[in-house]
């Protein structure tokens, strides 16, 4: 209990020195939000040009894939926000600094995810925004099930985000340099979380719905409250509401694959 | 009062000293292996994904008479064939270089600084290049690419060798703004989606809704990919080359003067400042 006390104020002392550090350095600041404004801005630019020429994709209008894409894009904000930190674990172990972690008294995991940077939760703010825009513009109909299970399935596909996250980073525990292959993920994940799942081949389908279950962040969620049909679906659509429990199951599974290569580690040779 | 004498000597101009630059570059790239790997990969990935992309679109609704499927999915595959050579930042060496502070020694250097920009940057192009090869061969596994007449590939390598230097020039102006701010990142990334979207490398810009098209021809971006793709898919036909290309080799000759400019006033701040 006091243990749990004592990481409770690291946290907060965390969330002080990234806001504190965004509000020293704030031309940087907006010149990212910028940035990040024009990402998502050109990423529903081009889904508007496409379904403007070309109505339906698969039965999916533009209105659709607007509700598809917010869905996406609050897990993945939510994930960059909390814990985008585990991404630079790599780099800590290439200089060193995570054998500094090793030896303090709280979890290693935990001290990664709280190693302070200049985290913002501006990308968060502006999901949440596109989401419920498009939760409207989609005519999504805002229920009790909408109410309790969206914030759920948010979380759980943040989660998923995160067990590719940390299951990259400890790839690191035996090859150093992990840049490449985290470029790749990332790459997959933003592709293949864009469009309706039903437009790909019945192998990929799968890949996505077990093996990289990107389609829960957004593809299964989006086609039960959009009342999508079973096109070529994996799943029955109830399956839209298992976004958390996929989601804790991969980060449980990325979890041991840490511990085995934390305990494995035995430093680069500083 | 007498003028301070000139004391600059300038060397007598010799290539050799570049191709050993750009040989170096390719050496440097080729080191990075799994990177090679993954930029292949990440290509097939991109390229099954557009065909899948377009097969559905093209499957329910009524096709543009002028880009056919099997034209839009040579268009995409080629566009991202050269995207393995346009997507890098030839001079990011410039602002590396500005951030250590070292290019105040390569001013001392009887070298002509922007050409060993070039030079390294062609070098590091160079062996991007001769991964279109490999990934050309696979992605035909994927898909089917139409492959035009001599003339309209002819034509196709003048428009992408434009657009190449095109886009080196606004690499090089927007890595010339680290003279003024070092922190140029975000801007260069905010640049490389307008890019994307706007010089036709997603989405051929004969699809974009025609106000937004008539935005998008006017910009510089078009002359990066639009134009060659364009010529390639036949979408331009040959008594347009001449427009289309003169159109580009406007746009380098603005762009090569705004990044002279932009040349000439940053190096002047490093010597102001003592390097």
């Amino acid at each position: 209990m006091k243990h749990l006390r004592v990481m409770l104020g690291v946290y907060q002392q965390y969330w002080r020195i990234n806001i504190l550090t965004t509000l020293e350095y704030r031309e940087n600041f907006l010149l990212w939000f910028g940035f990040t404004f024009v990402y998502h801005g050109s990423a529903i630019a081009a889904l508007w040009i496409v379904l403007n020429r070309f109505p339906s994709m698969n039965g999916w209008t533009f209105r659709d894939m607007a509700f598809l894409y917010g869905l996406w894009m609050v897990a993945h904000a939510l994930h960059n926000t909390f814990f985008s930190t585990v991404g630079d674990i790599p780099e800590h172990i290439r200089d060193g600094e995570f054998d500094r972690l090793l030896v303090r008294p709280l979890d290693t995991l935990f001290q990664a995810i709280a190693t302070p940077g200049q985290v913002f939760p501006d990308e968060l703010i502006l999901a949440i925004i596109t989401l419920a825009a498009a939760t409207w513009y989609s005519g999504v109909q805002v229920d009790a099930t909408f109410l309790i299970f969206v914030p759920l399935i948010v979380a759980g596909g943040a989660l998923i985000d995160l067990a590719f996250n940390l299951f990259i980073s400890t790839v690191a525990f035996w090859f150093v340099r992990v840049d490449a292959l985290r470029w790749i993920v990332i790459q997959l994940e933003q592709e293949f979380t864009r469009y309706p799942i039903s437009i790909y081949s019945r192998g990929v389908r799968l890949l996505l719905t077990f093996v990289v279950p990107f389609a829960f962040m957004n593809y299964f969620p989006a086609r039960y409250f959009l009342h999508k049909a079973h096109e070529g679906a994996v799943l029955p659509a109830g399956a839209g509401l298992l976004t958390p429990v996929i989601g804790i199951v991969f980060v449980a599974l990325a979890y041991v694959f840490w511990r085995i290569g934390l305990n494995r580690y035995s430093g680069v040779g500083h | 009062m007498t003028a301070a004498p000139e004391i600059i000597v300038r060397p007598r101009f010799r290539l050799e000293p570049y191709v050993q630059f750009a040989q170096k570059a390719m050496a440097r790239e080729a080191t990075y292996r799994f990177d090679v790997f993954t930029s292949v990969a990440s290509v097939l990935v991109r390229v099954y994904l557009l065909r899948m992309v377009w097969v559905a679109l093209y499957a329910r609704n009524a096709a543009p008479s002028e880009l056919p499927l099997h034209a839009i999915i040579t268009y995409s595959t080629v566009a991202l064939l050269m995207g393995l050579v346009m997507d890098i930042d030839q001079t990011r060496q410039l602002h590396d270089k500005l951030h250590s502070g070292s290019i105040a020694t390569d001013f001392m250097k009887p070298i002509i600084v922007p050409l060993y920009f070039f030079a390294d940057g062609s070098g590091e192009v160079l062996f991007h290049a001769a991964l279109i090869v490999p990934s050309l061969l696979l992605a035909l596994f994927i898909v089917h690419i139409d492959v035009p007449n001599a003339f309209v590939l002819a034509a196709f390598f003048v428009s992408f060798f434009l657009g190449y230097l095109v886009g080196f020039c606004i690499n090089f102006i927007l890595n010339c703004v680290a003279f003024w701010t070092l922190e140029i990142h975000a801007v260069q990334l905010i640049v490389t989606w307008v890019t994307d979207l706007f010089g036709g490398e997603i989405i051929p810009l004969v699809i974009f809704p025609v106000f937004l098209q008539k935005i998008a021809f006017v910009l510089p971006f078009a002359a990066m990919f639009s134009t060659p793709l364009l010529i390639y898919v036949g979408v331009i036909r040959p008594e347009r080359y001449a427009a289309a290309i003169g159109l580009q080799a406007f746009w380098l000759a603005v762009l090569a003067g705004i990044a002279t400019l932009m040349w000439r006033a940053g190096a002047k701040r490093v010597i102001v400042q003592g390097g």
